[in-house]
């Protein structure tokens, strides 16, 4: 399976953010997105996640040779900032995704194992989400989207509310559901993007570029990325 | 100091300016003429530094003369004393009212935060130097009008002379003073938000100022001189304490933490919106739902949000029960009133209909669901799709409809009765009318607010309501309804009328919703 891109352009009011992205994500890695602030790495996710509308250009799936657009179910999207309903305890929302899913989720577990997963205390999961501390509500939101699995996981920012411990397992866990996904994960941490994603690509200037890893030395590497980045 | 002075100034300006371009934009029309890099035109910078200045102006002068005509000329031929007297009276106790409620020292704005918090300018410099300035517009921009209005009365001028200066001493006394209370007690008074005493201090001055000349008894230009000569001695002091002072930042630090004040108004209010939508919530242990899917996301929903819905329902039930109740009363005590009433019955319908539009709480209901639900939820894609998203939207137009036909029925049943009561009709199809128009009006707006929400999502991501289509269909909506009190129609026709119409109109929105919604119902950026 194949994420691609077709030359994707997108603009507020004069100014260009995307100048014609192409790119083919694959299943099974992780891609790093750096770029610096402001580059355009959230509006590639909200085109990306139908919030806003391209101005040019396509992108569709392709599973088995055939083309295919992408569904909503295909696509998870996890903000940097977090969204979840204050009106529901924890638990109650995370039923509430369960049970319009169903069908879809494959090995499911129960709730509480979830909560587990996430290493969220059990005094918390009755509580409402209102009362989740900002890095709760980010887990509970990530914790979401890994439930229902879709083939497309874009994550902006996610791991920076995370604390140490969570944020580690975090990265195990998307190591261990990469074979089956695509995803996609912006960071500012040029470390967590080395040592997390198979693939560091640089959006700059309004387009996409993959970086070539150094095998030689990872210190290189780093500058190749710092260079690319700094590109005017 | 006069560095200081000038930076500060610019900053200010700068700032000024670019919120006139600012607000410029955000006309419709301009919008569109306007192009994106407006902040770098030269020419408009230009314009919008013209407009600041005569703001400035604006500013120094016509809140005074706004101030002198309405809270003293105005009130001059109340009073039988003599206007040049009550006219200094009124000015002497309302200038230490003002005093209080308005130092401008300490009041926390938002150009004081940008050049002493962001900017670290010397606070002390930029407070005395912006004082000065400030008391120096207090007293050119009095002058003109003390000087017109004491012409126009007949007051001695050196009274109109003094006045301003009067009125700029009593202001640094209480900023003085208030300098003192910080260094000695380590309280900061902000002038927003002014301690009890104040507030006692500002009534008896109120009560001094428009109640005394009531009973003829009013300053005297003797006694306005010897208690000038004593304000300006501790005006002078305390201009002297104000320039020393060495505690401005942390006065200021302190006064500015309020976060608050770096949102501009409207960020405010939508602020103070969202808050008060989140306390809607209502979390009670018992209330569970052991419903599944769609039902159970939205029974919970409904029992967290009780205030909003099915309280305000019970309310609503009560007082319309009650009021019938009380006609009914009034109608078995005095029958002279029954024709009147039958015939009002049998006419009035069209009136119900901006009753209706009164009860319906549908604007709340939908602002509650996307602050406090969709706002989030619209954020996972899974909640996008068209089952998920019409489901949902099926749950929520039952609960609307089925809650506002509660008091609707009640009020339906209750004109159906008072219609029996004050004589009944020769066609037996009114009471049937009059009973089933209210509840189809009910629908009718149920459907129509919730349709409205789900057809235009008039939220941004921020929740400000910034679909302008919205805004029209809302005020249309008022004014139809509106419009329909004056409107006299037999009940018979005009409530089948009705009823035909809330049908069609459901259905026609409904067939809507089910083609659009998945589309239009999304997060606007
Ligand atoms: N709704 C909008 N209207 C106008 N301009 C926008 C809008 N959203 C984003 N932009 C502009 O598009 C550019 C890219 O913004 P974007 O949020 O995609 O950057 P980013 O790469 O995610 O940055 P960061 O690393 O800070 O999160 C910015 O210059 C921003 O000002
Ligand atoms: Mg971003």
């Amino acid at each position: 399976m194949k994420l691609v891109i077709e030359n994707v352009k997108k603009r507020f009011d004069k100014k260009e953010v995307l100048k014609g992205i192409d790119f083919e994500f694959e299943k099974g890695k992780i891609y790093g997105l750096l770029g610096r602030n402001g580059a355009g790495k959230t509006t590639l996710f909200n085109c990306l996640n139908e919030v806003l509308e391209v101005d040019e250009g396509s992108f569709y799936l392709v599973e088995d040779k055939q083309k295919r657009p992408m569904e909503d179910e295909d696509i998870g999207y996890v903000l940097s900032t977090p969204n979840v309903p204050e009106f529901l305890t924890g638990r109650e929302f995370l039923k509430f995704f369960i049970d319009i899913n169903e069908e879809h989720i494959t090995n499911l577990k129960s709730i509480d194992e979830y909560f587990e997963l996430m290493k969220i205390s059990e005094e918390d999961r009755d509580k409402l989400l209102k009362d989740y501390s900002h890095g709760m509500k980010n887990k509970m939101q990530m914790l979401v989207n890994i439930i229902m699995s879709p083939k497309v996981l874009l994550l902006d920012e996610p791991l920076t509310s995370f604390d140490v411990v969570v944020a580690e397992e975090m990265k195990n866990l998307l190591r261990s559901i990469k074979k089956d996904h695509i995803i996609i994960f912006s960071t500012h941490i040029m470390e967590l993007a080395l040592d997390l994603c198979d693939e560091i690509v640089v959006l700059n200037k309004g387009v996409l570029k993959p970086i070539e890893p150094d095998r030689k030395s990872e210190k290189a590497f780093k500058e190749k990325i710092m260079a690319s980045l700094m590109e005017e | 100091m006069l560095h200081s002075f000038v930076l500060s100034f610019r900053l200010r300006n700068a700032y000024r300016v670019n919120s006139i371009l600012y607000s410029l934009k955000q006309i419709p029309l301009v919008k569109k003429i306007l192009p994106d890099r407006l902040y770098q035109s030269k020419a408009l910078k230009i314009l919008g530094n013209i407009i600041s200045i005569l703001l400035e102006i604006v500013n120094i002068f016509l809140g005074k003369i706004l101030y002198l005509w309405l809270m003293i000329y105005a009130f001059l031929t109340l009073y039988p004393t003599n206007p040049a007297n009550t006219f200094l009276h009124l000015i002497f106790f309302l200038t230490i009212a003002g005093a209080l409620m308005n130092t401008y020292m300490f009041n926390p704005t938002k150009d004081k935060y940008y050049a002493m918090i962001l900017m670290r300018m010397d606070a002390r410099w930029y407070t005395v130097s912006n004082y000065l300035y400030s008391m120096l517009k207090t007293i050119i921009g009095f002058l003109p009008f003390t000087l017109l209005f004491g012409f126009l009365i007949g007051m001695p001028l050196w009274i109109s002379v003094l006045l301003p200066f009067f009125i700029a001493f009593t202001k640094s006394i209480v900023s003085c003073y208030n300098l003192a209370v910080y260094q000695n007690k380590k309280q900061v008074i902000n002038e927003n938000n002014p301690p009890k005493s104040y507030w006692i201090v500002v009534g008896i001055c109120l009560l001094c100022a428009y109640g005394l000349p009531a009973l003829h008894i009013t300053i005297t230009p003797l006694v306005f001189g010897i208690l000038f000569l004593f304000f300006a001695l501790c005006g002078i002091y305390a201009w002297v304490k104000i320039w020393y002072f060495p505690y401005y930042f942390s006065i200021y630090r302190f006064l500015l933490a309020n976060h608050s004040i770096i949102l501009s108004a409207s960020e405010q209010k939508n602020k103070v919106t969202q808050e008060t939508t989140h306390k809607y919530i209502q979390f009670d242990a018992r209330f569970t739902s052991n419903k599944k899917g769609f039902a159970f996301f939205h029974d919970l929903f409904v029992k967290r949000h009780r205030k909003i819905l099915t309280l305000a329902i019970k309310k609503q039930s009560i007082v319309i029960l009650l009021l019938f109740l009380g006609a009914l009363v009034l109608l078995l005590i005095n029958k002279d009133i029954h024709g009147e009433i039958n015939g009002l019955l049998l006419t009035y319908l069209p009136y119900f209909v901006f009753i209706m539009y009164l009860l319906n709480r549908g604007t709340t209901v939908t602002q509650a669901m996307f602050m406090n639900c969709d706002h989030s939820m619209l954020t996972y894609r899974i909640y996008r799709t068209p089952r998920v998203i019409l489901g949902i939207f099926r749950e929520r137009l039952k609960t609307l409809i089925s809650l506002n036909l509660i008091p609707a029925f009640i009020l339906g049943s209750a004109l159906t009765i008072l219609l029996y009561v004050t004589g009944g009709t020769d066609n037996l199809f009114n009471y049937l009318v009059l009973f089933v128009s209210i509840p189809a009006m009910s629908v009718f707006f149920s459907v129509h607010y919730l349709v409205m929400y789900y057809l235009l999502q008039p939220y941004n991501v921020q929740t400000e309501m910034k679909s302008s289509t919205y805004s029209l269909v809302q005020g249309l909506t008022y004014f139809v309804c509106y419009f329909m009190i004056d409107l006299h129609l037999p009940t018979f026709y005009f409530g089948i009328a009705t009823c035909i119409f809330c049908i069609l109109y459901s259905l026609i929105s409904l067939f809507l919703v089910y083609h659009l919604a998945p589309k239009t119902f999304k997060l606007r950026l």
